[in-house]
């Protein structure tokens, strides 16, 4: 047990570095100059030596990356030229506004994919399941951004029964105290209903469009599981005892469901950590994915490195997470047969 | 079981299907059951006109190659043909209750309680995510107003009786930590642990090894002879059938094509499909080197249903006569009491009848 988790360890740590390089030399290597991006149009070609002296570009690519790496070991995640501020800084402020969109989408992605599989099975007519393989393909199929910009035209401007692109909180409301960051908990811990209120009715658009893809996914996933669970026969077998539909598909289909939307659910948890780029740009939200776009376009390396180490030791991470709770989960993996 | 003299009750398919009201009350009573499977390329038919009586303690054997519609008939016993089969027709009566058409409420309170099943995969027939204890606990509590202690004392006891050491600390194990001929004595424990008056075994030992197979087979006629159920044993195997049964429904493309004592069928058998499953059973005694003796052609498509005899064109007698060509053999009794559809069945009074 101690060496396949010590195993694990070992690809994990290997995938981080290998993500490290490969972000690090692509950012180098994809055409156009940062310091010329960052001095402007109008710069002298002396201010733009100087500027490329400053941010070490000039050195080889290994002293480079020995100088990331080492700053980053002490903590130090770069500057970000285009805002100004240390990465680090940056991350600090957006990171909980994204963990806070991404938990509830994937809430959201969850409970709808279970419920609407669950009820696509368990029905004895066929419309369900051809309505919710039709959901899933067209939330499937349709692109976040597009789907935001029609959400925000449909439930903010023309009904007004959702918040404009304004961000986490209505103009003029006051954040909650600091604890996590997320706006919705923090609200809560302060006892602040009214915050709690505006930061959720805020969260709620956006986080059911990121949950759209998440969900089309996950429902498919669920319901073929759980048909092919049905076939099953210990299915069968515990009808032959006498159990009715209802308590056969409870304790004996729909958990071997659960157990598979498990890995695939916290997958796609990392994913949405990562930040949902255009979603994110669309409702104005400050998080890590509005960040990231706006520093593509500024050619802003510190921050696009970060953030896309960042995607590579949350995936890492949550992967290592999910197969340890499967194992847990799974008597198959937990108890060992004698 | 040597002698041809039937003296245990032989299932009558009698032609007007009514009851033999010299016996006691049948506990199981098939009449006319059809079952069919709806698939992309037709109707397969795979049960067509099934008729039997079982009574309590008798041991019946339904023989027959793979795909003759065994299993499925042993599925519309249960109510549990899997879509997209479903019973079409006829009736079959448990203890004297209709099971044809009761919904998923009514046909629960029988599954388990009249007729108990044993599956022929034991490897696949237990929840691999519920301890062996939660498993029998839901099952002896679905019929039984009991107590969880109270049931998993039971189950226990029932672990114990089809030799499980250690049952009541084995019940908090998981399925994968049991062998498959565990498993199998599991699954009969709890097939029984609610006594129903039938248990259909379908296959019940194809799926393990020789050495577990007698040991399992000797547990079911042991349960079933002290508590009376009567049995439904499904098998090709038909050493099977002379060790444990009393009588034998020898199954061809949907239907019975004789119903006998199993002494009548192996001194002579009556049909000529009997008779060459017969001949492919190998005598390690007296086997030669060589090809193993097999019934030439394979059994009919169930999705047609040609007038005459589904077996003519396989059957020694059967493939050159007009007759099995064109006209459906209807049931009748030879001298020895057993009854086939056959036009030119062998009967021990004479060559063929």
């Amino acid at each position: 047990m101690t060496s396949t988790v010590l195993k694990r360890l070992g690809v994990a740590l290997a995938t981080i570095f290998g993500a490290s390089i490969f972000t690090f030399v692509l950012l180098r290597k994809v055409p156009g100059d940062p310091a010329r991006a960052i001095a402007g149009d109008t710069a002298t070609e002396e201010t733009i030596a100087a500027l490329r002296k400053s941010m070490g570009l000039d050195d080889n690519l290994f002293v480079q990356y020995g100088n990331y790496m080492g700053s980053l070991l002490r903590g130090d995640f770069g500057f970000s030229y285009s805002t100004g501020n240390s990465v680090g800084t940056l991350l600090g402020q957006r990171l909980p506004a994204t963990l806070e969109l991404g938990l509830l989408s994937v809430i959201i992605a969850i409970v709808a994919a279970v419920l609407a599989a669950s009820f696509a099975v368990y029905s004895r007519r066929r419309w369900p399941d051809q309505a919710v393989r039709f959901a899933s393909s067209l939330a499937m199929g349709s692109p976040p951004f597009w789907i935001a910009l029609l959400a925000l035209m449909v439930f903010s401007i023309q009904l007004g029964i959702f918040p404009g692109p304004e961000g986490r909180l209505s103009p003029g409301m006051l954040k909650p105290p600091n604890v996590t960051g997320m706006f919705t908990v923090d609200s809560l811990l302060a006892g602040r209903w009214g915050t709690f209120a505006n930061a959720a009715w805020h969260l709620l658009l956006p986080a059911t469009i990121v949950a759209l893809g998440p969900f089309a996914f996950l429902s498919r996933l669920y319901r073929n599981q759980l048909r092919g669970t049905l076939r099953e026969t210990f299915v069968a077998v515990s009808q032959s005892h006498g159990l009715r539909r209802f308590p056969v598909y409870n304790r004996h289909v729909a958990p071997h469901g659960l157990l598979s939307l498990l890995p695939a659910a916290s997958l796609l948890f990392a994913d949405l950590l990562a930040g949902s780029l255009l979603v994110e740009k669309v409702f104005g939200w400050p998080g890590i994915g509005s960040m990231t776009a706006d520093a593509i376009i500024q050619k802003d390396f510190a921050v696009v490195q970060a953030v896309l180490l960042l995607a590579a030791v949350l995936y890492v991470v949550v992967s290592l997470l999910a197969d340890i709770l499967m194992t847990a989960a799974d008597p198959r993996t937990r108890v060992g047969a004698r | 079981m040597q002698s041809n003299a039937p003296s245990l009750p032989v299932p009558r398919l009698t032609v007007d299907g009514g009851p033999d009201p010299e016996r006691n009350d049948p506990v199981l009573s098939v009449r006319g059951l059809r079952t069919d499977f709806e698939t992309a390329v037709g109707t397969v038919h795979a049960v067509r006109d099934v008729s039997f009586d079982l009574r309590k303690g008798q041991r019946l054997a339904i023989v027959g190659e793979s795909g003759s519609g065994k299993s499925a008939m042993a599925m519309s016993l249960m109510g549990l043909v899997p879509p997209p089969g479903r019973v079409v027709g006829g009736s079959v009566r448990l203890n004297g209750k209709e099971i044809v058409g009761l919904d998923d409420a009514g046909i629960s309170k029988v599954r388990g309680k009249d007729i108990g099943l044993v599956f022929q995969d034991p490897m696949a027939a237990l929840d691999p995510l519920k301890t062996i204890g939660s498993q029998f606990v839901e099952t002896i509590r679905v019929h039984q107003d009991v107590s969880v202690k109270a049931a998993r004392k039971m189950a226990a006891d029932l672990l114990g009786e089809v030799g499980v050491n250690d049952a009541a600390r084995r019940l908090s194990d998981y399925p994968h930590q049991y062998s498959g001929g565990m498993r199998q004595r599991v699954l009969i424990a709890m097939a029984i642990a609610n006594d129903p008056s039938v248990v259909v075994a379908d296959e019940p030992t194809t799926a393990l090894d020789v050495t577990t197979q007698a040991q399992v087979l000797d547990l079911l006629a042991k349960i079933c002879d002290e508590r009376g159920n009567a049995l439904v044993m499904i098998t090709h195997n038909l050493g099977i059938v002379e060790e444990l049964c009393d009588s034998v429904n020898v199954m061809y493309a949907g239907r019975f094509v004789e119903c006998t004592s199993t002494g009548a069928l192996f001194a002579s058998p009556g049909h000529p499909y009997s008779k060459a499953l017969l001949d492919c059973v190998i005598d390690p005694a007296t086997a030669r080197r060589g090809a193993l003796p097999a019934i030439p052609g394979s059994p009919p498509d169930l999705s047609v249903d040609e007038p005459g005899c589904p077996f003519a064109p396989r059957c020694p007698i059967g493939r050159d006569q007009e007759r099995c060509a064109v006209e459906r053999p209807q049931p009748r009794t030879l001298s020895n009491g057993a009854v086939v559809r056959c036009h030119f069945a062998y009967d021990p009074q004479g060559e063929t009848a």
